[in-house]
């Protein structure tokens, strides 16, 4: 984790917020990590931890009208991103940081075809002519492994499946040889043999580019199986990191460890036929954003609580080496059986 | 209580018509359903899994009749209701219930739960009253919802209470069945797993049967009995879901199971051959076996001839050309 090498992107007490009509949104509330480069890290949580609005504010989308990042600092190849002009940030995104959503429909534009769509990302960034950006575009479609490129370059997205324009965003997200690209959800609405291919192609390119990917997504099995280090998140704060050997070994955050009982498994140890175990239930909701919330925000829905947790919210602290944990019960949790 | 299982259905065929040209004319059919059978014994959960377009949410929909088979049978109880018309219907609605993936866009944003959850007894007329409210009541508590909740509105409920008020819903008529379409995908895994439990406790307490669709593997082993694995319109696999996991016998089935993601790292390694390529169109299928387009293992004969669903093993039914009656349940070797 402590690289010799600076980390390419430094996120520093992230607090970001949204007005609504209930009040203000604390969606996240706090939160720090580093991407070293080539890295690949996973950021996991339930709807409404925060790990959509991390991506987007690291990428400045926020909306401004509604929203904004209140305070932190998110640092980027030595720039903080949170101050740059909307000018200077038009010129990293898609070039330097690139992203890629979970359903590609929404991202493409339906009335240019595939081909116009990269190479005007790579005449915007790379400045270079119209004919050279078009056989850029084609390159990045074989490197997605998109057969017979030359036709589908004069495709619509319409025209093709939903596996496909997923490759078109991460052709297009990696046209310009991006530091950092951010997946948020990448596969979420794809079919579940689609979804392997596509993990598999992103981690080839990773390996291939030596972009690092932040992955964002509510799928430990995902996560398990493409991240290297991993962020869980909860009700807008981080609860634990570690690599994702670590976290799936000796999970340490009472609410990860709720996680990883509440999911069915597809690899289960052989189930005596016909009998079925339940699944363990994290009782309770996650708590409302819009009032501040005092103490360990897993407190309410947590085994190990005491009253110190009720009114004392817990600091990040490395538990184990390489293994942080925001829980003042920490060690009984440690102790006790997974 | 009859022998006969809760739901049969033979050879169900569903096409739906496509329309084109200037005169809007038949031009083709998307075979949704293309000749399926199976049956649901009392208290058993069918699982059917399969990717998009693979024709699972048309079964669910044809057999609770909310649209009409092209063809085949389908017997509730024992009893053929392929062909009955609504009014016929009716009687039987009572027994085969269904829950959805998204139960907030079924429920009417005017109307109170408690309101919502009554409306089947006094459409099969089954209490009124005051003693309609202590059964919507006695619903609540069932599911897992406090009773005063029964004055709220739908958009009051959170996503996994607005499933439970769906399940208590369909509880209340007593049915048999309950077909279940996706009814855990919308929520978050702590939430999903309450559901689950809830489904799991109901079926253990009133001998419930469900039909339960889903294209999460994961799902469909915690609360099935017996998975149907369906690919383009068509049932290629179907057994206990032990022998499922342990030894699929269908190209499609391993390739399923291979691409499904685990929460355990060190499964990573293990990962086999990813199957390639994308699902045929519904509307245009492949001759033949419709996987062989994507399968390893395919033959020459494959592309030609349409495998029967056959029953190779004590209750194992695979439909593959390579895979015959008695034939060795080692790993296919590839031509």
């Amino acid at each position: 984790m402590s690289a010799a090498a600076p980390p390419v992107l430094q996120v520093r007490d992230l607090c970001t917020q949204f007005d609504t009509l209930d009040g203000v949104v604390r969606a996240v509330d706090g939160v720090s990590f580093d991407l070293a480069a080539g890295e690949t890290l996973g950021i996991v949580g339930e709807s409404g931890c925060g790990k959509s609005v991390t991506a987007l504010s690291i990428l400045r989308l926020i909306p401004p009208q509604t929203g904004r990042i209140a305070a932190g600092s998110i640092r980027f190849e030595g720039r903080e991103l949170t101050t740059l002009s909307e000018a200077e940030m038009k010129s990293l995104r898609g070039h330097r940081i690139s992203m890629i959503f979970q359903e590609p429909m929404t991202s493409l534009n339906p009335v240019l075809t595939i081909g116009t769509q990269i190479a005007e990302n790579v005449v915007r960034h790379l400045h270079v002519p119209w004919r050279a950006a078009l056989d850029r575009a084609r390159e990045m479609l074989d490197l997605v492994r998109i057969s017979d490129a030359k036709r589908r370059l004069g495709e619509y997205p319409h025209q093709l499946s939903g596996g496909m324009r997923q490759r078109v965003m991460i052709a297009m997200a990696l046209s310009c040889d991006p530091q950092v690209l951010i997946a948020d959800e990448p596969t979420t609405a794809l079919d579940v043999t689609i979804q392997a291919q596509i993990l598999d192609l992103m981690l080839e390119l990773k390996e291939k580019t030596g972009t690092a990917i932040v992955l964002i997504t509510h799928d430990l099995g995902v996560v398990a199986e493409t991240a290297e280090r991993v962020v869980v998140m909860y009700a807008g704060r981080k609860a634990e990191e570690a690599s994702v050997e670590a976290l799936f070994e000796l999970p340490l955050h009472p609410y990860t460890r709720g996680l990883m009982r509440a999911i069915p498994r597809v690899d289960a140890e052989a189930d005596a036929a016909g009998t079925r175990t339940r699944l363990q239930e994290i009782p309770g909701l996650v708590p409302v954003l819009t009032r501040p919330i005092v103490g360990c925000a897993f407190a309410a829905r947590c085994g190990f609580v005491t009253e110190r947790c009720r009114v004392e919210a817990p600091p990040f602290v490395e538990a184990l080496p390489g293994h942080a944990v925001a829980c003042w019960e920490v060690e009984r949790v440690r102790a006790s059986a997974l | 209580m009859s022998d006969a299982p809760v739901l049969e259905v033979q050879g169900l065929v569903k096409h739906f018509p496509i329309h084109g040209g200037l005169l809007q004319r038949q031009v083709g059919a998307v075979k949704a359903v293309d000749g399926v059978s199976f049956a649901i014994a009392r208290g058993e959960t069918l699982g059917l899994v399969g990717e998009s377009g693979c024709g699972k949410s048309t079964i669910g929909k044809t057999v609770l009749k909310l649209i009409e088979p092209s063809g085949g049978k389908i017997l509730l109880g024992g009893e053929d209701v392929t062909s009955l018309k609504p009014g016929a219907m009716w009687p039987h609605r009572r027994r085969i219930q269904t829950i959805f993936q998204d139960p907030y866009s079924s429920m009417n944003p005017r109307l109170s739960a408690g309101t919502i959850v009554g409306e089947p007894l006094d459409n099969f007329a089954i209490a009124r009253g005051a003693e309609k409210d202590r059964q919507v009541a006695r619903l609540f508590e069932r599911v897992g919802l406090r009773p005063d909740a029964m004055r709220k509105y739908a958009h009051e409920f959170s996503g996994g209470q607005r499933q439970r008020l769906g399940i208590a819903k369909a509880l209340s008529v007593n049915p048999d069945l309950i077909v279940a379409d996706e009814p855990v995908s919308a929520l978050d895994v702590s939430v999903q797993a309450q559901v689950l439990n809830l489904l799991i406790d109901l079926q253990e307490e009133y001998g419930l049967a469900y039909l339960f669709i889903s294209h999460d593997l994961a799902v469909m082993r915690h609360i099935s009995h017996r998975i149907a694995v369906m690919y383009l319109g068509r049932i290629v696999e179907l057994t206990d879901k032990r022998t499922l996991f342990a030894r699929p016998l269908h190209p499609y089935t391993e390739a399923l199971l291979s691409s499904a993601t685990a929460p355990d790292p060190k499964r990573r390694r293990l990962r086999k051959r990813i199957v390639q390529g994308d699902v045929p169109s519904p509307a245009n299928p492949p001759p033949g076996c419709h996987f062989h387009t994507r399968c390893p293992y395919a033959i020459a004969e494959c592309r030609v001839t349409s495998p029967p669903l056959i029953e190779v093993a004590a209750g194992h039914h695979v439909a593959c050309l390579r895979r015959p009656v008695g034939g060795d349940p080692e790993p296919l070797s590839i031509p």
